[in-house]
């Protein structure tokens, strides 16, 4: 079911409660239609404290009741991740309030602060330009890297993170991973393709054991953060974070699967040198097989993606044609997945 | 006369993409038209050629099955799973062979595990390709 529609003056109307100003206005109201998530809205909210001019850069994230992904995050899990990692070394932006109670805009919603920076899209032209440019000034792909680094060398139990899940030892994460997108797998509904369940008993049946642990955004790539003087700003979308393996992160840095028709990592940075910023920082060695074998994961995953996304038409809870189409996409993560198991 | 089928699919997305979109002006539901357009030439693709793609996958699954069926003789688990994959192409067929393989991998030794998963990867692969042809 999707949520009814929100109005500005709703949106308005509780943040002038919750900030106790009455006279609170929004400024520089943008809707944002990123992904199929959850519904973004950007702006400024001024008011008055005494004879001083308050405003505060804002961004509201509702939960539409019909994103993708939504079995595997929500809103209130989001929310406290950003709790956990403000005043941390890894860039987030600020969480203010999440509302749980759909009486008030009509579905469960966060409000965290509006932090300065771009976020452009690397699967189109213009973004790809953008991240080229970047890599040639040379700034971005260090803290592009820095970010990650800040995210891996994170006391993770001191920030309070544990409540996502803490794996046992051996192969428990990975295992843990792949019974978490079999199970979203399932939940589509329909039958998946022989490569992708080939790939899943392939995966269980050779999963790495994991020797240390750390935070894992999950999908750390450009286009999940915010850009701002040539720095990461803000790493966003703390949807599939999890704690595990920290390569689960760099086999996703170092894979084809966001980059296109370029060498660079995430059509950012030159491999060599991130390897070297990556490990002098954390002080790990990375893993060339661990980092196949999540890679192959990966792959799964996305195949997984596209079916839930395909499904998400298909059953009639998101008309959006885009979605429909991304039944063709599916094809395109397997041969990357049949690829690396050597067929 | 009438068109045929894919034909038929391949002009609605002419029309969609040369005359309808371009006239419309709200935005999403021009990227929904030029969209429609493309999932109707995918459509149309798979349509045209559906009947000589079934033939070559029947062909394909009963050459696969008549092979590892002489090498399962002993396994009842994965001789059930071939005799499902004999009478069906279907996705869920050929996930029951998959699965069952992997379940009797013990039982079937590593080398015969090797060989007849190998096998079937053959047959996995040639299906991916046909569905590649129309992926993006």
């Amino acid at each position: 079911m999707s949520a009814p529609p929100v109005t500005e003056e709703q949106i308005c109307a509780y943040l002038a409660e919750r900030f106790a100003a009455p006279d609170l206005v929004l400024r520089g109201v943008e809707r944002i239609a990123v992904g199929w998530s959850h519904e973004t809205w950007l702006f400024d909210a001024s008011w008055t404290d005494g004879t001083i001019e308050r405003v505060r850069p804002l961004c509201l994230r509702r939960d539409p009741g019909n994103a993708l992904l939504r079995e595997l995050s929500d809103l209130a899990t989001q929310f406290r991740v950003l709790q956990c990692l403000d005043d941390t070394a890894v860039p987030s932006p600020h969480p203010y309030f999440f509302e749980d109670d759909p009486a008030i805009l009509g579905a469960p919603f966060l409000v965290m602060e509006k932090v300065p920076g771009v976020c452009p899209s690397p699967w189109g032209r213009d973004g790809r330009r953008f991240y080229e440019d970047a890599a040639t000034r040379g700034v971005l792909p260090g803290s592009f890297t820095d970010a990650l680094i800040a995210i891996h060398t994170l006391d993770w139990r001191a920030a309070g993170l544990e409540f996502l899940g803490v794996p046992e030892g051996g192969n428990d994460f990975a295992r843990g991973e792949i019974a978490k997108w079999r199970r979203l797998m399932e939940a589509t509904g329909a039958e998946p393709d022989p490569v992708l369940v080939d790939t899943l008993c392939w995966l269980d049946a050779n999963a790495p054991a994991t020797p240390r642990l750390s935070l894992v955004h999950g999908a750390y790539r450009t286009g999940n953060f915010l850009v701002h003087d040539d720095r990461v700003s803000a790493v966003l979308d703390w949807e599939t974070q999890v704690i595990g393996d920290p390569l689960y992160d760099v086999a996703y840095v170092l894979s084809e699967l966001n980059r296109d028709g370029t060498d660079l990592l995430s059509n950012l940075v030159e491999r060599d040198a991130f390897v070297a910023r990556y490990e002098a920082g954390t002080g790990l060695t990375i893993d060339e097989d661990v980092c196949r074998y999540y890679q192959v994961l990966y792959a799964a995953r996305s195949a997984v993606f596209w079916m839930s996304a395909s499904q998400l038409h298909a059953s009639g809870e998101n008309t959006d044609l885009r979605l429909a189409r991304t039944a063709w996409s599916i094809p395109v993560v397997l041969d990357q997945a049949a690829t690396a198991l050597g067929y | 006369m009438a068109l045929a089928p894919d034909e038929l699919l391949r002009s609605l997305a002419v029309a969609l993409r040369q005359r309808i979109g371009p006239s419309v002006d709200e935005p999403f539901a021009k990227t929904q038209a030029f969209m429609a357009a493309v999932i109707l030439e995918k459509l149309a693709g798979q349509v045209a050629n559906a009947a000589a793609d079934g033939a070559i996958a029947a062909s394909e699954r009963a050459a696969l099955v008549a092979e590892l069926r002489d090498e399962v003789a002993g396994n009842a688990t994965v001789l059930a799973a071939l005799d499902v994959l004999a009478a069906d192409g279907g996705d869920a067929a050929w996930n029951r062979a998959v699965t069952a393989l992997y379940a009797e991998r013990d039982a079937l030794g590593a080398p015969a595990f090797d060989r007849l998963l190998g096998r079937v990867r053959v047959a996995l692969r040639a299906r991916l390709d046909r569905a590649l042809v129309y992926a993006s």
